[in-house]
């Protein structure tokens, strides 16, 4: 790793003023502490009050519980409610908490506390990002200290799954106000502090219901930059990174012995979207002609080492309605050429691609642009934060071109909503999708799913590209991390040292 | 006086290092070895090689094609920079030495004063977020922050021209105000102008390496060397000339510029010329 | 002498409401409304403006500017838009580092500047001068967030003396907090040595050329001693001078340094909240930055009225 340059010679003859500090490293970390380190840093630390995925990856399943949970096969388990009985017609929801769940600063859990997270979500006022959970919801009865009982409008077959979300996190009335900045939950782990921009700092909880953890302290540290995420795995000041943001690197961290890297799933389709309210992308054959001018194998392997899998649709291979698409759409650029000039633009035309701050994009972006180039479409790139990305491209739909990975699971749907930034609009998906909720059945959901892909490819409503891999980094004998992301979360309590 | 500039071994050495510079950008202009932009995606990250001398890019760029398109940019951006500096801020500078002690002389001042106390890399960035990054918004912002500089020295190098007596006497003569600045200040300030734009382009240079490693400058495919280098970091294992070169270009480029000032400073200004 | 304090007063106070008045502009015209942008995705119209009400977005702006300028006496700046805790108290967290860094940054800039400055002056045309010289020229040109990533490839990742980037936090202990500053802080003082040990020289040779010189060289001291005692003095006022208005630079150069470092200072929350739209935290600490250096020039300026008269009237020192 030492390069010798003739330009480091100042700096070593001045190393000798370095030696006062520069004892050796830090002795082996003791058994029972980690540090994880992960790429974006949560905004706050409720996951009611906000969509940042950062938020979840720390405080999901670690701080925070919910009734059901996702397991890291992407099961959904009980977690507070011991059992659920629905009502034949699905209507009413009867939960019975687990016995003998405190909070970390000592109240029990108790019905209530699921009536008033529920209720604190549906509220108006509410930041919740995922309001459509609770929209079925009819009323909420606390019927005894452990039992709550839910009654819906109508019937909505994935409303119970959806209760594994960290939307539908369950809060003490007593301090959900503080969850911001000073999360207090039921979890494994309790809140210590937060030094904002560097590191969260949590404790194992003392008083958990469940299997005490292995790790007493652990530390979440925030590196969005690529580089210094291998640096910091390379010198020892991470024990693990969930998800790199190099996948570059990870020849030469596969080759250091201190290291583990695993190459894994998530859930997050990566897409080249379109404005589809838009000229010149209000004309299929232009979204056509654009689907065709990318090679999604060149992009996957310039812009995140091979490491994606391909998908012709937005959905997840990881689901069992997904329908492999990927041939449906070929890498063509003459007959791309020719479709442009079918819809009348044979000399292209300039768009601007607008790209988040995320890796996958930024790179991926370069090489969509060289690529439309090729065709005779002139792209202008113009980087935007998420903020801005969120403002201008999502919310104001002022946007020709983007570069973007859907994270939820089974985000499917968004194709039905009006408004969305794609400015797609079809009956024939909002009806398919429709049947994916009002669907009794397994099989008739997954028709209903697999309609939907079909309908979109069809339409190429967005380029699709491939799903985001989750690249976990771990010391040598740290256990227990999650190799895939079914939801953006990092249970430490699974965690130990071997 | 070139006798004695050509013997002063900053100038030569700063001058050869400028007249390569831009004689690569120059080059660039009309040839590369290969398409800049062009990637090859089979081809990405060889180390160099007899095809590719310096090497190819995460995306199979050609890294010297790059390099040489990277001076072109760097060089506009001094110019452009610079440019906007001088005009404005000369201007601005003989028009407040004129008025000396005026409301006007006083304003343009304060301004100046004021614009010191902005981190140019802070307001940049500031300038940058507002008007969108690109390499035509970072040589604005980048600009911007010479006027008061060279408001500044034009203004205190023509006071000192204008106490002369034959200023004086061409005064008394009726010339026109203009007509003096034109014909007998300019000329006399040029000298301390030059070596100021040598100093601000290698400035200008870095500032705009600093806001593309940033990520806000110049944007791709446009290639610049701040941008390289930021691009080349995680891939250091692999490739390390790829953070080697445009780096190294930089400094290089910097260098030759500050030589040239320091060179020039001593040449037009032997008085004080650093023992 | 009064008058003159006063006049600088009453400039420096103008000063800083202008600076204020003109970033309080610019931050409140920057297009994205910061509640959608701190809600994210799928936030309706009434979150959105309860989220508005709840920062006070919908005061008029004279009351918002008002509201501001007493929050910097009161130490209350507003709640972060992306934290949701006081501006005041990031402020101060992050203080702990940059300000610490700056310090170390300059303490570093200052040692080698004046060493090797005087070093190449007191030999002045040798080999040892040329050289220094030279590297100097060298650590002018180098962008000190390349210099910074090479130290990180030798020094981190090379040899493990330090850590790669990050900060453990001053209660994880002083020796882990100051090596994680060290290679920074050593990146910073790159080109302010440079410049310093070029000025060094170049005062110290001025002032080796003074009469006192000679008188002291006559009274049997050496010269080394000369040195010391009597050229180093009086070069200092230079070079100290360059150091306060280097202060600028210095705090500019933290920005890029904190980002190659991943250091949680002030320039990486400055960068974070410009890019994350968080108005009210990047008002204050641009305000902050800006008012800085409008301290330390304007102390400066006083500090060099009130040693040299003759200044007083004229338009102050290094400009």
């Amino acid at each position: 790793m030492q390069h010798s340059s003739c330009r480091l010679a100042l700096s070593l003859g001045l190393a000798a003023l370095a030696l006062p500090l520069a004892l050796p490293a830090m002795a082996q970390a003791p058994k029972d502490s980690v540090v994880v380190c992960q790429t974006l840093e949560p905004p706050i630390l409720d996951p009611a009050g906000g969509a940042a995925a950062a938020i979840r990856e720390v405080t999901y399943d670690n701080v925070f519980e919910t009734l059901l949970a996702f397991n890291a096969e992407g099961r959904i388990e009980p977690r507070l409610a011991e059992k659920i009985d629905s009502s034949a017609d699905g209507l009413a929801h009867t939960i019975t908490l687990r016995a003998g769940v405190t909070f970390h600063d000592g109240a029990a859990l108790t019905a209530e506390d699921v009536k008033f997270s529920f209720e604190r979500a549906m509220a108006p006022d509410s930041k919740n990002s995922q309001k459509w959970i609770f929209a079925p919801i009819d009323r909420i009865e606390a019927r005894d200290a452990r039992t709550v009982v839910i009654t819906l409008k109508s019937f909505a077959g994935d409303f119970l799954d959806s209760l594994a979300w960290a939307d539908a996190t369950i809060f003490s009335a007593k301090s959900a106000d503080k969850a911001a900045a000073e999360p207090v939950g039921t979890g494994p782990y309790q809140f210590v502090r937060w030094n904002r921009g560097d590191r969260l700092v949590l404790k194992r909880n003392e008083n958990y219901w469940g299997r005490k953890p292995a790790i007493a302290n652990a530390t979440f540290r925030f590196i969005s930059d690529p580089q210094a995420q291998v640096a910091a795995l390379t010198a020892g000041d991470c024990d693990a990174h969930t998800n790199l943001s190099a996948p570059e690197a990870v020849p030469q961290l596969r080759a250091n012995a201190n290291l583990r890297v695993s190459v894994g799933r998530t859930e997050g389709e990566t897409i080249v979207a379109m404005n589809n309210g838009k000229a010149p992308f209000n004309n299929p054959k232009v979204r056509e002609a654009i689907s065709k001018a990318i090679d999604r194998a060149q992009v996957n392997e310039g812009a995140i080492s091979g490491f994606g899998t391909l998908i012709g649709t937005h959905f997840s291979p990881n689901h069992p309605a997904y329908l492999d698409l990927t041939g449906a759409v070929k890498y063509d650029p003459a007959a791309a050429k020719r479709l442009l000039a079918e819809a009348g633009y044979p000399n292209g035309f300039s768009v601007t691609l607008r790209l988040p701050p995320p890796a996958y994009a930024q790179r991926g972006g370069e090489i969509v642009a060289a690529m439309l180039g090729q065709v005779g479409i002139k792209v202008s790139i113009e980087p935007v934060q998420w903020a801005q990305w969120l403002e201008r491209v999502f919310r104001q739909r002022d946007y020709d071109l983007t570069i973007v990975a859907h994270v939820e699971p089974l985000d499917i749907n968004i194709y039905a909503r009006d408004g969305y930034y794609f400015g797609y609009v079809s009956e024939a998906v909002k009806a398919a999708v429709a049947r994916t909720k009002s669907a009794k059945t397994e099989a008739e959901r997954i028709a209903a799913f697999q309609e939907t892909q079909r309908l979109i490819t069809a339409d190429h409503v967005n380029v699709y590209l491939f799903m985001l891999p989750k690249i976990t980094v771990s010391r040598a004998g740290l256990k227990g991390m999650w190799n895939n992301w079914p939801v953006p979360a990092n249970p430490l309590a699974q965690l130990h040292w071997e | 006086m070139i006798d004695r500039a050509l013997r002063h071994p900053s100038f030569v050495l700063g001058l050869s290092i400028t007249l390569l510079v831009l004689g690569v950008a120059l080059l660039a202009m009309i040839w590369t070895p290969f398409d800049p932009t062009a990637m090859r995606i089979s081809a990405r990250l060889r180390p160099p090689s007899a095809t590719n001398w310096l090497g190819t890019d995460q995306f199979g760029r050609d890294v010297l094609s790059m390099l040489m398109m990277g001076a072109r940019n760097a060089l506009l951006v001094g110019v452009v920079a610079v440019g906007i500096g001088l005009s404005i801020g000369v201007a601005l500078g003989m028009m407040a030495a004129t008025r000396e002690g005026s409301l006007l002389d006083e304003a343009i001042m304060r301004i100046c004063d004021f614009t010191f106390a902005f981190p140019a890399v802070l307001t940049a960035i500031l300038i940058l977020t507002f008007l969108g990054p690109g390499l035509v918004n970072a040589i604005l912002a980048i600009g911007i922050f010479n006027i008061p500089v060279f408001a500044r020295i034009a203004r205190g190098a023509s006071l000192q021209v204008m106490a002369r007596d034959y200023i004086r006497a061409a005064q008394a003569a009726g010339r026109s105000t203009f007509g003096i600045l034109h014909r007998h200040v300019l000329p006399n300030i040029t000298g301390i102008l030059i070596v100021q734009a040598s100093v601000q382009f290698a400035l200008a240079i870095l500032a705009e390496a600093g806001l593309s490693y940033l990520g806000i400058g110049t944007q791709p495919p446009n290639p610049s060397w701040g941008r390289m280098l930021n691009d080349s970091q995680t891939y250091f294992a692999q490739a390390a000339y790829l953070a080697i070169f445009p780096g190294a270009a930089i400094a290089l480029c910097v260098l030759g510029f500050n030589l040239l000032g320091d060179g020039l400073r001593d040449v037009l200004d032997p008085k004080s010329k650093e023992r | 002498m009064i008058a003159f304090l006063a006049r600088r007063l009453v400039t420096l106070l103008s000063t800083l409401i202008v600076a204020a008045l003109v970033i309080f502009c610019v931050t409140e015209v920057l297009p994205g409304d910061p509640a959608a942008v701190m809600l994210g995705l799928s936030a309706t119209p009434e979150t959105i403006a309860a989220l508005r009400a709840e920062l006070g977005l919908d005061a008029p702006v004279v009351v918002r500017f008002l509201r501001w300028m007493t929050g910097f006496v009161t130490g209350d700046l507003g709640i972060s838009y992306a934290y949701r805790v006081p501006v005041a108290g990031l402020i101060a967290e992050r203080l702990q580092v940059t300000l610490p860094l700056a310090i170390m940054a300059s303490l570093f800039a200052s040692i080698l500047g004046i060493t090797l400055g005087a070093l190449a002056a007191s030999r002045a045309n040798s080999l040892v001068d040329s050289a220094l010289m030279a590297a100097a020229q060298a650590g002018l040109a180098i962008p000190n967030f390349w210099f910074g990533i090479l130290m990180v490839l030798v020094f981190a990742i090379g040899l493990g003396w330090f850590p790669a980037g990050g900060f453990p936090g001053w209660d994880a202990g002083v020796v882990d907090s100051l090596r994680a500053l060290f290679l920074p802080a050593f990146a910073l003082a790159l080109p302010q040595g440079a410049v310093l040990a070029r000025l060094t020289r170049t005062a110290v040779l001025e002032a080796l050329g003074e009469d006192f010189v000679r008188t002291a060289r006559a009274k049997g001291l050496t010269a080394g001693q000369t040195l010391r005692r009597h050229v180093l003095r009086n070069a200092m006022v230079p070079v100290i001078t360059m150091l306060a208005l280097q202060f600028s630079f210095l705090i500019t150069g933290t920005i890029i340094i904190e980002n190659v470092f991943a250091l949680p200072g002030l320039g990486r929350l400055i960068f974070q909240s410009v890019g994350g739209h968080d108005l009210v935290t990047v008002k204050s600490l641009v305000m902050i930055y800006v008012g800085a250096v409008i301290l330390v020039n304007a102390g400066v300026d006083m500090a060099y009225g009130l040693i040299d008269p003759r200044l007083r009237f004229g338009r102050g020192v290094g400009r």
